[in-house]
């Protein structure tokens, strides 16, 4: 193998392509891969260019199976409320996303100045919520934010607040406080593990050079993170894009989320409340290309910033 | 070993297949149909059963009766939270169940999907004697009959007599007597309300504008006709939309936690509610127990006695079973049998679809829970008067949730009930269209 012609940065101890005994290690995870992943998801692009075609008296004859091309993405698209369902969730993003991850970043560094012995209960305290299921947290909180059920209503009803919940412009930042709540322990985990491998070395430097611990922070233990920050902030982009379990369990006791609240949610309802598994496939792929953009447009952004800096 | 060629071949394969793959792959509707298979003499037929209602006793009862013909009961999760979604799966997948618990509003989107058995070829005409009318009709589309009514929910009104004593204001009789009333119960009472809104519960709102006469869907030729926006349905939306403004009901979501709460401590006084509710009353508001009673819906003409229902569901045969006879033998016995109601009526399953005799029936007790009133007598005339021409759409899942969602924004002080059907209505007509199907708006 020549390396003329290859960038001299190039990255070494990868080599162009996998040999023989590779494939062999490599073969158990594609076979899964490419069964549970690839093959569903050709599968669905296909399913998204069918369409049923009805006959007999008000269309209750025997159906059959027709070629749709791109009709069922012009129909989605053409519901205002399937759109709108992106707005939605870019909005929560938006705002959710930093919230969460500066909690979880001040929570992190926090941990990172107290005794072992404190900082290990109180890791696993905040961790606690990620082991309890998103559908569980969400009719925990459900209680939380029922008006005539709530205790935090009950209080703040004493000193003449009536807070709405479950309103129809309050739900969707008491969904953003029960996801915020679920996932922001697990990203500071992911944070303080970056942090543990942050040698020794450049703090007693720091020391010596006279930072104190907000200079050693902001100066040394921000920028070091700066890998975990980028990789649950993409996490919490496709997570966010996916947002489905709180939002359909709200929906028993909130009329404000409607059934196309989130684009996963409306994807479901019309693949099984109303049967149209096309329509469906159809939203999916459509939620999918928005995630991978947001996700790599994001990812390309920073590095771009990063190589820039350099 | 997978070699990048065999890779490869995966992928050509895939693509290959193309809109080809439609014939093979991907079947409309079900993928087996009903076929009755013959039995020699004394050959057992095993028939499944999927339902989410606690009608085990009565098919224990019936195996007992019924060596040859045994029947197994699968739970399911109830209606749209997992049953219906498993069902269409299941007669898509060609290995569905011969029989299943299937509302009425949801039957024509099953008709849609060919999931049900024509089950006229088999003779189950010769039984609509035996089966109040309208909810035999639940099961006809276009002559042929698909499936067996088994249950519904009578209108009637719900309150409690203490209370409309304590603070002094007449049952109402009328919708104008309602109003009123419900002025008095919240002037009187102290954070008391005249009934729930609950604006996520469209089959429930639905019963109104069907007791007022209206008709939210019906055929003409080939064409579905959706008129949520008739006269008897802006009536209705103006007069809740009226008590909503004013602050007389409380808008809250029924048979929730909230809802339980506000039956058990008199924040509700009454509730206009189905038949089956009775179960849910006495077993989340135990507190109140000899207090309730119950008489017939407010009317909009002094004297009438106009009905309505909330609720019902059927026995359905389904596409593909082996043996259609004997699915509707079983399904006729469950739903007509005297000592099959009588079982049905002990689980709590609703109104029995079958005509029946109440005096000899044990829904024609009288209950403690409602002060010793026999109180069914009044769901059995409400039963008598429900307007036999209200039908459902193959859409109603999706359009009744439209409905709710429109609601839901009502309720946030956005627009008027009425303006949130008008729209609920051109969405309706779009979901039937996205079907495939032929439909218009009435005005």
């Amino acid at each position: 193998m020549t390396t003329t012609g290859r960038p001299a940065r190039r990255r070494s101890g990868r080599t162009a392509r996998p040999d023989g005994r590779a494939w062999r290690f490599l073969a158990p995870f594609l076979l899964v891969y490419v069964f549970a992943m690839i093959l569903p998801i050709l599968y669905a692009v296909y399913q998204s260019m069918l369409t049923v075609e009805r006959s007999g008296p008000t269309g209750l004859g025997k159906p059959s199976i027709g070629f749709a091309g791109l009709d069922n993405y012009a129909l989605a698209l053409d519901q205002t409320a399937f759109v709108e369902s992106f707005a939605r969730v870019l909005l929560f993003g938006i705002v959710q996303v930093p919230v969460m991850l500066l909690l979880a970043l001040v929570l992190a560094l926090l941990l990172d100045q107290l005794p072992d012995r404190w900082a290990g209960l109180l890791r696993s305290a905040y961790f606690l919520p990620y082991g309890v299921p998103g559908v569980i947290a969400t009719i925990l909180w459900g209680f939380l934010y029922v008006p005539g059920i709530s205790p935090i209503g009950e209080v703040l009803g004493e000193f003449g607040f009536q807070p709405d919940f479950l309103g129809y412009d309050n739900v969707l930042w008491s969904i953003a406080n029960i996801v915020v709540w679920e996932f922001a322990g697990y990203n500071m985990l992911i944070i303080v593990a970056q942090l543990k491998s942050i040698p020794q070395e450049l703090y007693e430097a720091a020391r010596i050079d006279g930072a104190g611990p907000w200079q050693t922070a902001l100066r040394i233990k921000i920028p070091l993170v700066r890998p975990a920050l980028i990789l649950t902030c993409v996490f919490s982009i496709i997570g966010t894009m996916q947002l489905f379990s709180e939002p359909l369990v709200l929906k028993k006791i909130a009329p404000a989320v409607t059934q196309d609240y989130t684009p996963n949610l409306s994807a479901y309802f019309d693949a099984f409340a109303n049967a149209n598994m096309y329509l469906a496939a159809a939203k999916s792929v459509l939620l999918a290309v928005a995630a991978m953009v947001l996700s790599f447009g994001f990812l390309s952004l920073v590095n771009r910033k990063q190589r820039s800096e350099r | 070993m997978p070699t990048r060629r065999r890779l490869l071949a995966w992928g050509a394969a895939a693509a290959a297949a193309g809109p080809g793959l439609a014939a093979c792959g991907e079947t409309a509707g079900a993928a087996r149909m009903t076929r009755a298979s013959r039995r020699r003499p004394g050959q057992r037929a095993h028939l499944v059963m999927w339902t989410w209602v606690p009608l085990r006793k009565a098919v224990a009862l019936w195996n007992r009766k019924h060596p040859d013909i045994q029947v197994t009961v699968q739970m399911v999760p109830a209606n749209t939270s997992g049953g219906y979604q498993k069902m269409h799966s299941a007669v898509q997948a060609g290995n569905p169940p011969d029989l299943a618990q299937i509302e009425y509003w949801a039957l024509p989107e099953f008709m849609l999907s060919g999931a049900l058995t024509d089950i006229s070829a088999y003779g189950a005409d010769t039984l609509k004697d035996r089966y109040v009318d309208w909810q035999w009709q639940q099961g006809v589309f276009a002559g042929a009959t698909y499936a067996m009514p088994q249950a519904s929910g009578p209108m009637g009104f719900f309150y409690r007599k203490d209370l409309y004593e304590k603070w002094d204001v007449e049952v109402p009789r009328t919708w104008d007597e309602f109003r009123a009333a419900a002025r008095k119960i919240k002037k009187r009472s102290g954070g008391s309300y005249i009934s729930a809104f609950p604006p996520a519960n469209a089959q429930w709102f639905s019963s109104f504008p069907w007791q007022a006469g209206a008709r939210w869907i019906r055929t003409e030729g080939d064409t579905w006709i959706v008129d949520l926006t008739g006269e008897e349905s802006r009536r209705v939306a103006d007069f809740w939309n009226g008590l909503l403004r004013d602050g007389l009901v409380l808008p809250t979501q029924d048979s929730q936690s909230a809802f339980f709460k506000a039956l058990q401590t008199g924040r509700l006084a009454s509730w206009p509610g189905a038949q089956w509710q009775d179960a849910l009353i006495r077993g989340n508001a135990p507190g109140t127990t000899g207090r309730w009673r119950v008489t017939e819906l407010p009317q909009w003409e002094r004297g009438a006695h106009a009905s309505s229902n909330w609720g019902g569901s059927a026995t359905a045969i389904m596409q593909g079973t082996r043996y259609p006879r004997e699915a509707l033998e079983f399904a006729h016995w469950l739903n007509s049998a005297p000592e099959s109601i009588d079982l049905l009526v002990a689980a709590g399953y609703g109104w029995p679809a079958a005509k029946l005799e109440l005096a000899g029936s044990a829904l024609g007790r009288p209950d403690p829970f409602f002060g010793g009133q026999r109180y069914n007598d009044v769901f059995q005339r409400s039963d008598r008067h429900v307007d036999t021409s209200w039908r459902f759409s193959p859409t109603t899942t999706q359009s009744y949730a439209r409905i709710q969602d429109n609601f839901g924004r009502v309720l946030a002080g956005h627009g008027g009930l009425r303006d949130a059907l008008r729209d609920a209505e051109r969405s309706f007509v779009d979901d039937l269209r996205a079907k495939g199907l032929k439909a218009r708006a009435a005005s």
